[in-house]
């Protein structure tokens, strides 16, 4: 059963609301998945395709909630495409293709920026265990999204010249040097402000999960 | 109806903004796995609406094929026996070379794969374009405005064209009855079987108008399963800010007569006069009092090109008009 059919829509948004009075009849309901799932049945290439155009762009943008670097999200997506398409698994998917691909990307994301954060790095590599369970209870489900918005609200409570660092920095990907010259600041206070908002961050993705 | 609550709580949640009865309603809701799909879609529909960065999937996907493919060529590669030393030696020159050459010829073709594959076609500013289509649709292109679309033919899923800027479109039905979309980079998406139509998708606003036939409108700002129906007359607008409105003419035709150099206006203010002599024809423009571009004009300006029609227009308005460098400057 597509996601669309379990869902009838009822008409959620008054803006839309009044140009959807008109009759539906024609209205050809375009449903992702099947788009995608006949873009499979033609090649894998094709599928894959129609993957990227379809979700690439909300997949990066959510990754970057995690990672909030430019180079990482893309990294991290098109990861989890290449493992999807070399492990052959979206052969035999049982969710929904977007349900796969958020889930994973969402795992990679929070498995790097807990590996990347970490104070003294060991030499597992970014696998190590995480606070969150692997499964796919409600809890798991929306941990991630409690993350998320709690990494935003840190971000976000910076004071406002530490937050300019720290998004020139992550965001934008400039060095400390570059910073320092384009805010006129010294090197020493761009690595303070920056060494402030990581352990911030680190407060909240070590932190115990509150709910 | 339970669900449009828990939608409703859920697109709250991702933003930040639920309450602890909403959550806890949420996490009930959850206990069934049946509706974690649900919950994906709707992180999808709040992502799209709420995206953080622009991202080109295409470069993406080019990039992941190619990794793809060449692991596989390398599994392919190692399982060859190994030469012996002295092979190596004897020839590491011209292997380098030819390793170089190698390198060079798959990047090259990474190059321009996007030109094998696909065509662009392009109006430059100031000029039309007419492209027919593989299928025998016909695309006519304003001015700054490109297409692309497969080089090779659709084949035999639905036939896909990716348009920026301003473009209108006769769509030849198939006897399998394909379906043609077009899709913009302001999120636009237009799923037709034949018809006539324009659509305009620049960063001023967005606009579509249907001319003939029925098409189904689909953008980032509406749910998915709920596309806009359109039935001839109609004109459907999005601002910048997202916002649909909807209207209806009984000219739908006069929304295309940039095809033949002519210039429709209705009631149509100076303002909007100047956006589209901007996008038409690529040098700003500015208005000496803002006020001005509050006055309207209704006709049809024959305009060949940038000079007849700023005189035109300036004759119109009975205003006068100089130039900056390439800036044009329009006084009382």
């Amino acid at each position: 059963m597509s996601p669309l059919e379990q869902h009838p829509g009822p008409k959620t948004f008054p803006r839309s609301e009044e140009l959807l009075q008109q009759d539906n009849k024609y209205a050809k309901v375009i449903d992702n998945e099947q788009i995608i799932r006949i873009a499979f049945e033609k090649s894998t290439s094709n599928g894959f395709e129609a993957l990227f155009r379809l979700y690439y762009e909300a997949l990066y943008s959510h990754a970057l909630r995690f990672v909030y670097t430019k180079e990482k999200a893309e990294d991290i997506v098109c990861d989890v495409f290449h493992d999807f398409w070399k492990s052959n698994s979206f052969m035999s998917l049982q969710s929904t293709y977007r349900a796969y691909l958020y889930a994973a990307v969402r795992n990679r994301a929070y498995t790097y920026v807990r590996y990347e954060l970490k104070e003294e790095k060991n030499l597992t590599g970014p696998e190590s265990s995480g606070h969150l369970p692997t499964g796919n209870s409600p809890e798991s489900l929306m941990e991630y999204d409690e993350l998320h918005q709690r990494i935003d609200r840190a971000i976000h409570e910076l004071p406002p010249q530490c937050q300019r660092v720290f998004l020139l920095s992550r965001f934008e990907g400039k060095k400390n040097k570059e910073i320092a010259a384009s805010l006129d600041l010294s090197l020493k206070t761009v690595e303070a402000h920056m060494a402030k908002a990581l352990s911030q961050l680190r407060k909240v993705i070590f932190g115990p999960i509150m709910r | 109806m339970e669900d449009l609550v828990i939608k409703n709580a859920a697109l709250d949640y991702f933003s930040g903004r639920a309450t602890p009865l909403q959550k806890q309603a949420i996490e009930v809701w959850l206990r069934n796995p049946s509706n974690h799909e649900l919950y994906y879609q709707w992180l999808h529909d709040w992502e799209l609406r709420h995206l953080q960065a622009a991202a080109a999937w295409q470069g993406a996907f080019a990039k992941t094929r190619d990794r793809v493919n060449q692991n596989s060529r390398e599994k392919a590669s190692s399982s060859l026996p190994k030469k012996t030393v002295h092979w190596r030696y004897t020839y590491s020159r011209s292997m380098v070379a030819a390793v170089f050459l190698v390198a060079l010829l798959g990047l090259s073709v990474y190059v321009t794969r996007e030109n094998i594959f696909y065509k662009t076609s392009k109006a430059a500013y100031g000029e039309t374009k007419q492209i027919t289509l593989p299928d025998g649709s016909r695309v006519s292109l304003n001015a700054n405005s490109s297409v692309r679309y497969p080089r090779f033919g659709f084949g035999q899923g639905t036939r896909q064209i990716e348009l920026s800027g301003e473009a209108d479109f006769e769509i030849e039905r198939t006897p399998n009855r394909q379906q043609f979309i077009v899709s913009t980079a302001t999120g636009l998406k237009i799923t037709v079987l034949g018809t006539e139509f324009t659509v305009l998708a620049r960063p001023r606003g967005s606009q579509v108008i249907l001319r003939t036939g029925k098409v189904a409108l689909q953008t980032t700002q509406i749910p998915e399963n709920q596309p806009i129906v359109m039935s001839p007359g109609d004109i459907v607008a999005i601002g910048t800010d997202g916002k649909l409105s909807r209207s209806h003419t009984s000219r739908p035709e006069h929304y295309s007569s940039w095809k033949d150099h002519i210039l429709t206006l209705d009631r149509t203010s100076l303002r909007e006069i100047t956006a589209i002599l901007e996008d038409t024809y690529g040098f700003p423009i500015e208005l000496q009092d803002p006020v001005l571009g509050n006055k309207t004009a209704t006709g049809l300006l024959p305009v060949q090109n940038a000079d007849t029609a700023l005189e035109l227009i300036a004759d119109m308005f009975d205003i006068s008009f100089t130039r900056q460098g390439d800036k044009v400057i329009f006084t009382d």
